[in-house]
């Protein structure tokens, strides 16, 4: 076994242990012992350790923290769910074993990356369909008009969307890396980009207002456009890009803000929910009293009241962790997002071939905007958005869609080090 | 492959890695700022449902009188307890209420901390607090005797008003009524009209009620000018039925009575107006700005009887009619019942003021005491020689003068009587005294609002009570 591969499994059994840890302190406060639940987790616990032998049969090479970090995430969002909604523990796992399926599919086609890259505008229009179809087929579930149904299936498109938008935006900027980096027009004292160049960025910009309007979710609409708008400052190093970017985008807040008036709300709530926390900002209050009465250390799993917040399995899953396990446990998911984003980043720095540079980047940006977007929100640093936290919130889109992003991230690390070797 | 602008895009990324990564750990410090920070005011947040309906889960402990008596209790319906006040409306507004829908007031208030049994610093451990802590809350014991507390509630009839009995030696509260009063057992239904009734019975009017004193302050006054020598026991002065201050300002006698030369004991005796306001004249602005600095009334009791701020004149710009008035207890002067009960302990404890205290200790489930609270020493006013000679004159009150009616056969009684007038209409009665007058036990005050005369009104009022209190 590699090196690589046996730090790997060691640190999935500290993850594992996490896990179990977790559903046995929620198991022991409520006075049953669930065997089931428990049977459940070390199914869990073997899946992933299953993952790490396939790795290792095959002989990947990829970075080994990737797993080990969803796998500790997993651990805490589980817990956590077992303990807000038990009902839905056994089908949150179920959507991790198919995450982890996914997973391997995922870094087994991503070594096919680089031929993507000539399919660009298919991803891009799936990727605009998937968003597309959200905005104008959302169906509204626990809040959010992020659902679309198909028949049986329903599922949430915009966590689809952003693998596919990444991967269209990094092959169409990495083509016309030369293009954008020289050709600029002069418009007096502006340095405008070049048309070609732009293109995508209005209708990246379109739809984000389109999504602020319609979905009524500034977040997303952020989340996409911060996506793009930082895509391109990677491949041109134009720093008046990204001003011009977020001029563009503030515009059509303001005008959206004097519009509409459930985006005043919105806004007005984020600048004082103390002047309605019992109507429109009740969600908000809630969230920060759950954080503020866990201070430090939490009230313990199970002893806190985070059933008081509406809709706290998903959206509001870490405001959940902030008041039972305190500051001691919120911050350490923080620290854990941290490392992750950072290692995504250094898999982007490592890459040779700028296609999966940008990709890994990309994909880097949108992990760590979501994440400062989700936690910003509850925590009331930022207005508050619908997405969900990565691998801890209830959901099966979510949960496989990460996994993508996961999955292709280990693929481009791993492809780095087989070149080195 | 790896040309010159590969490295700038590593580089740039370099650079987005540093500002998002950035952004996380902003996040980071802003989430302690919450959860450390801010955490005191949101978890105590009025809105923040968790500590009633973890309150309402958990047994609270009881308060108990100094006898162990029953004042508060938590009796247990289905999931959660609600609280039982077997004295209803006579403790009222010591013990307090613990309403889920509205609040909480009084002991159930400030000791709720020790009543659920979460003792702040534990909480800050977290789920190990659940392993430290058991879940029975203290119980707190007052000082307050419930029998005596029920004869004065029942004392005051069905005037408005206020009695504060102390023990003068320790500063311990026994009996401290206010009427009107409420009923806790049934506040949650009837709270609108409670809350709204024009003669407030939610104030605690023996420390949140401001009154002119009226003549019991000459007590006060007596003690001023012995201590600053403008007067001597011996020394008279001529009381006509009135005060004449210029330019044109008459203070008058009570029934405009000619008392002739008479000394100090007399006066108070009798309660002469013309005495007391040349006595405040005589020490002028700054003697009498003075004595209430020396008697403390701007100075706070301590948290837990959340007393009110007496209310003095401003003693820069008074004028020699308004000045004459303070001295006699009247004009813009405003005190708290209490602050008379600690007047009239000066002359009962050689003195000294006692502090007042109404918790005398806090027990948990199996009776082991928490915290006892000592008695301690608040303010020495006076020399033990001049308190001995105020209350000899206070006896004298009860013997020969005003304050005949809270006479006892068993003990001698010392007292003074006042009758205040004031804006809202008849004036209010006030007692203070204690007894015996050798051996101080007991002090009370009584006010009961509009009622009339100190004398006829209050004086057989505290008689009864001082008779409970020392059988």
């Amino acid at each position: 076994m590699t090196n690589i591969r046996r730090h790997e499994r060691k640190l999935l059994l500290i993850a594992g242990v996490i896990m179990l840890n977790g559903i046995l302190a929620v198991s022991v406060s409520q006075g049953v012992v669930n065997y089931s639940n428990i049977g459940i987790v070390c199914g869990l616990i073997a899946g992933f350790l299953l993952v790490n032998l396939v790795l290792h049969k095959a002989r990947y090479n990829g970075d080994p923290i990737f797993l080990p970090l969803a796998a500790s995430l997993i651990g805490i969002g589980l817990t956590t769910i077992l303990r807000l909604k038990p009902e839905l523990f056994a089908l949150q796992a179920v959507w991790i074993c198919i995450g982890l399926v996914v997973f391997l599919l995922s870094v087994f086609f991503s070594r096919k990356l680089e031929q993507v890259a000539n399919f660009k505008y298919v991803c891009g229009f799936i990727g605009v369909s998937l968003l597309l179809l959200a905005i104008l087929f959302g169906v509204d579930i626990g809040g959010h008009k992020s659902w679309v149904i198909i028949g049986p299936i329903r599922f949430q498109p915009s966590e689809f969307a952003k693998v596919f938008i990444v991967l269209f935006l990094a092959a169409y900027l990495s083509e016309r890396r030369e293009l954008l980096t020289l050709a600029t027009r002069h418009y007096g004292p502006f340095v405008l980009p070049h048309p070609r160049f732009i293109a995508p960025l209005i209708a990246v910009w379109g739809i984000a207002m389109m999504m602020f309007i319609l979905q009524r979710d500034m977040g997303a609409a952020l989340l996409y456009f911060g996506i793009a708008i930082i895509m391109t400052y990677m491949v041109s190093g134009r720093f008046s890009y990204v001003i011009i970017g977020f001029v563009l985008f503030l515009i059509g807040s303001v005008i959206c803000y004097k519009f509409y008036n459930h985006i005043q709300t919105r806004v007005d709530i984020w600048l004082n929910p103390w002047a309605d926390p019992s109507g429109n900002a009740y969600q908000i209050v809630q969230s920060l009293f759950a954080f503020g009465s866990g201070g430090i250390m939490g009230s313990g799993l199970t002893y806190g009241s985070p059933g008081m917040i509406p809709e706290v399995h998903t959206d509001f899953i870490f405001a959940a962790i902030g008041e039972e396990m305190g500051f001691i446990g919120a911050g350490a998911v923080i620290i854990i997002y941290i490392i992750m984003v950072y290692r995504a980043f250094r898999v982007a720095m490592r890459s040779v071939m700028p296609f999966s540079m940008l990709v890994a980047g990309g994909l880097a940006v949108s992990m760590a905007l979501q994440i400062f977007l989700i936690i910003g929100g509850v925590t009331k640093f930022f207005p508050l958005t619908g997405i969900t936290l990565p691998f801890i919130s209830y959901g099966g889109s979510s949960i496989i869609a990460n996994f993508i992003l996961l999955g292709m991230l280990f693929s481009i690390s791993e492809v780095r080090s087989y070149d080195g070797e | 492959m790896m040309g010159n602008d590969t490295r700038d895009v590593i580089t740039n990324i370099r650079k987005v890695a540093g500002c998002l990564l950035s952004l996380l750990a902003i996040l980071f410090v802003y989430l302690s700022y919450i959860q450390v920070i801010e955490s005191g005011f949101l978890a105590a947040h009025p809105l923040n449902r968790r500590n009633s309906e973890m309150a309402s889960s958990i047994e609270h402990g009881m308060i108990l009188d100094k006898n162990g008596k029953k004042l508060a209790y938590s009796k247990k319906n289905g999931n959660t307890f609600t609280r039982e006040y077997p004295y209803g409306a006579s403790v009222a507004h010591v013990v307090g209420y613990d309403s889920l829908k509205y609040g909480k007031a009084g002991i159930e208030s400030t000791y709720s901390n020790y009543l659920t049994g979460m003792n702040s610093q534990l909480h800050h451990l977290g789920a190990i607090s659940h392993l430290l802590s058991h879940q029975d809350g203290n119980n707190v014991m007052l000082t307050l005797d419930a029998a005596l507390q029920e004869m004065a509630y029942r004392g005051l009839g069905d005037h408005r008003g206020a009695i504060v009995v102390m023990n003068p030696h320790t500063g311990a509260i026994l009996a401290m009524v206010s009427k009107p009063s409420f009923n806790p057992n049934t506040l949650d239904q009837q709270w609108e009209s409670i809350s709204t009734a024009a003669n407030s019975p939610l104030l605690n009017r023996s420390v949140e009620g401001l009154y002119p004193p009226g003549s019991i302050l000459k007590v006060m006054m007596a003690d001023e000018a012995l201590t600053e020598k403008t007067m001597d026991l011996k020394q008279t002065i001529d009381c006509e039925g009135s005060l004449k201050i210029p330019p044109d300002y008459v203070l008058p006698e009570m029934g405009l009575h000619a008392y002739g030369k008479i000394n100090m004991e007399e006066a108070l005796t009798v309660s002469s107006n013309v005495f007391f306001g040349t006595l405040a004249l005589n020490l002028g602005n700054k003697g009498m700005a003075k004595a209430f600095d020396r008697y403390g009334f701007l100075r706070p009791v301590g948290q837990d009887l959340q007393e009110a701020k007496s209310h003095l004149p401003d003693f820069n710009s008074l004028g020699n009619g308004d000045l004459a008035q303070t001295g006699i207890g009247q004009g813009s002067l405003l005190v708290t019942p209490l602050r008379m009960a600690m007047l009239a302990s000066t002359f009962a404890n050689k003195g000294i003021i006692m502090k007042p205290y109404i918790v005398d200790r806090i027990t948990d489930a199996d009776g082991d005491v928490v915290e006892k609270f000592k008695s301690e020493e608040w303010l020495t006013v006076t020399s033990p020689q001049l308190a001995d000679a105020i209350n000899k004159m206070m006896v004298s009150v009860v013997n020969n003068g005003t304050g005949k009616a809270a006479a006892l056969s068993e003990f001698t009684v010392a007292g003074k009587t006042g009758t205040a007038e004031n804006s809202q209409g008849d004036s209010h009665a006030w007692f203070i005294g204690f007894a015996p007058a050798d051996n101080p036990q007991v002090v009370v005050a009584v006010i009961v609002e509009n009622a009339g005369g100190g004398g006829s009104v209050a004086a057989p009022i505290a008689r009864k009570i001082l008779a409970q209190a020392l059988h």
